[in-house]
């Protein structure tokens, strides 16, 4: 519960406050969000089967935002940003699918 | 009491089952997460205990929750009682931060069109394009301003021949008969008592006129032009085939400093006429007004040889 009223809050938080997001880190924001949004639906899954362990959690959470934006950087600097970026984008939409579809398993039982 | 003997037995049996199922599970999970399905063993069973273990009698219910926690009751269960554990303040701090990003991320694509999340080859890339379309638009602009200056000055010159067309226009209608003329010059009058005034002698007074530089002259409200011919007998005259008669009034633009010395030389229009009793009355005045007309005629067969 405490969870979801964090995200609540971040999303009105930066809704409201409108931070200036410096110039660099803006390019790797939306795959940083993306990334993250892997993490907290492979978070869910756990919680669901029982296994999810907070250490973990945040480790995963931001190792993923941290590799991500890793690889952009690595892409832009090899001129490759754009696909790159959309590979990354493609791998982690479909770990959050297939999380998504065990989740749904979980509560839907179908 | 007796009843709390018997469950201690049957609590640690549960324990063991979260134990190797997430084993199982963490198999599916993800390759790419093996600690998690070790971790989340231990983890898994530490969240749920402190639940259970401080009440002595919920543990009555024990024996039928713990066998089989579903995905959906331990979603229930961490969603609904509002607990402030470690681990749900750490999640809630990164969801923090992943909302804050989202809203960010969506603030700022929705914001300021496309250009604030595009990279940077794009970014020249349609830097390189806006330039290349200034400079056409540019470019457009010279030629069009410079078609505009054309059209104006070609404009320009054809009002100035327009203008000057119709001046010429005005000049030689004057001439021929089409426009009424007015300006500084004589009246003359011949009262014909006798009636003996001959149309040679009006034809005389015409040369006369003319000679002396008349522009535009009528008589008897017919204008007098190149082809204006006089027929006809003494009291009975007729211009262009028109009959006049008595007394003959002209009516003569020029200079009447010419015009009137013209008529009164010895031996002139004026002796020869008051040879015959006529009276001859010359009037100067510096408003004269031509007012008779003669249409435009085309000319059958004659043509401009000029463009």
């Amino acid at each position: 519960m405490i969870a979801v009223l964090g995200l609540v809050v971040g999303v009105v938080a930066g809704l409201l406050v409108r931070p200036e997001v410096p110039a660099v880190v803006e390019p790797y924001l939306p795959i940083a969000v993306v990334a993250a949004l892997d993490a907290v639906f492979g978070g869910l899954r756990a919680m669901l089967d029982g296994i999810f362990v907070d250490k973990v959690f945040v480790v995963s959470f931001l190792s993923n935002v941290v590799v991500a934006a890793l690889i952009v950087f690595l892409g832009d600097k090899l001129g490759v940003g754009a696909q790159l970026s959309t590979g990354v984008v493609v791998v982690l939409g479909i770990r959050i699918f297939s999380n998504a579809a065990a989740i749904r398993r979980h509560v839907f039982r179908a | 009491m007796p009843l709390a003997n018997p469950e201690p037995v049957p609590e640690p049996a549960p324990r063991p089952e979260p134990g190797p199922s997430p084993v199982s599970a963490g198999g599916q999970v993800a390759p790419g997460r093996p600690a998690e399905s070790t971790a989340g063993g231990t983890a898994g069973a530490g969240a749920q205990p402190p639940q259970d273990g401080p009440s002595g009698w919920t543990g009555a219910e024990a024996p039928s929750e713990p066998p089989e926690p579903s995905g959906r009751q331990r979603l229930r269960a961490g969603l609904w009682p509002p607990r402030i554990t470690r681990a749900q303040l750490i999640v809630a701090v990164l969801l923090f931060g992943l909302g804050l990003g989202l809203a960010i991320q969506v603030r700022s694509t929705s914001d300021n069109s496309a250009l604030r999340g595009a990279r940077q080859e794009d970014l020249v890339r349609i830097l390189d394009e806006l330039d290349d379309r200034t400079q056409r638009l540019e470019e457009e602009k010279t030629r069009l301003g410079a078609q505009r200056a054309e059209l104006e000055n070609s404009s320009d010159q054809a009002e100035e021949a327009r203008k000057q067309t119709q001046e010429k226009e005005r000049q030689l209608g004057i001439l021929a008969g089409t426009v009424a003329a007015q300006g500084p010059g004589i009246t003359v009058t011949v009262t014909d008592s006798a009636g003996a005034v001959e149309p040679d002698m009006l034809l005389d007074a015409i040369q006369e006129l003319r000679a002396a530089g008349a522009e535009a002259i009528q008589v008897n409200g017919v204008r007098v032009v190149a082809g204006t011919y006089f027929s006809g007998e003494a009291g009975a005259i007729e211009v262009d085939g028109r009959k006049i008669g008595a007394p003959y009034r002209f009516t003569v633009i020029g200079r009447p400093q010419d015009l009137e010395p013209a008529l009164n030389i010895p031996g002139g229009v004026v002796q020869t006429l008051e040879k015959e009793q006529a009276t001859v009355t010359v009037d100067r005045s510096e408003k004269i007004v031509v007012d008779a007309l003669r249409p435009a005629e085309r000319p059958d067969y004659a043509r401009s040889s000029s463009q």
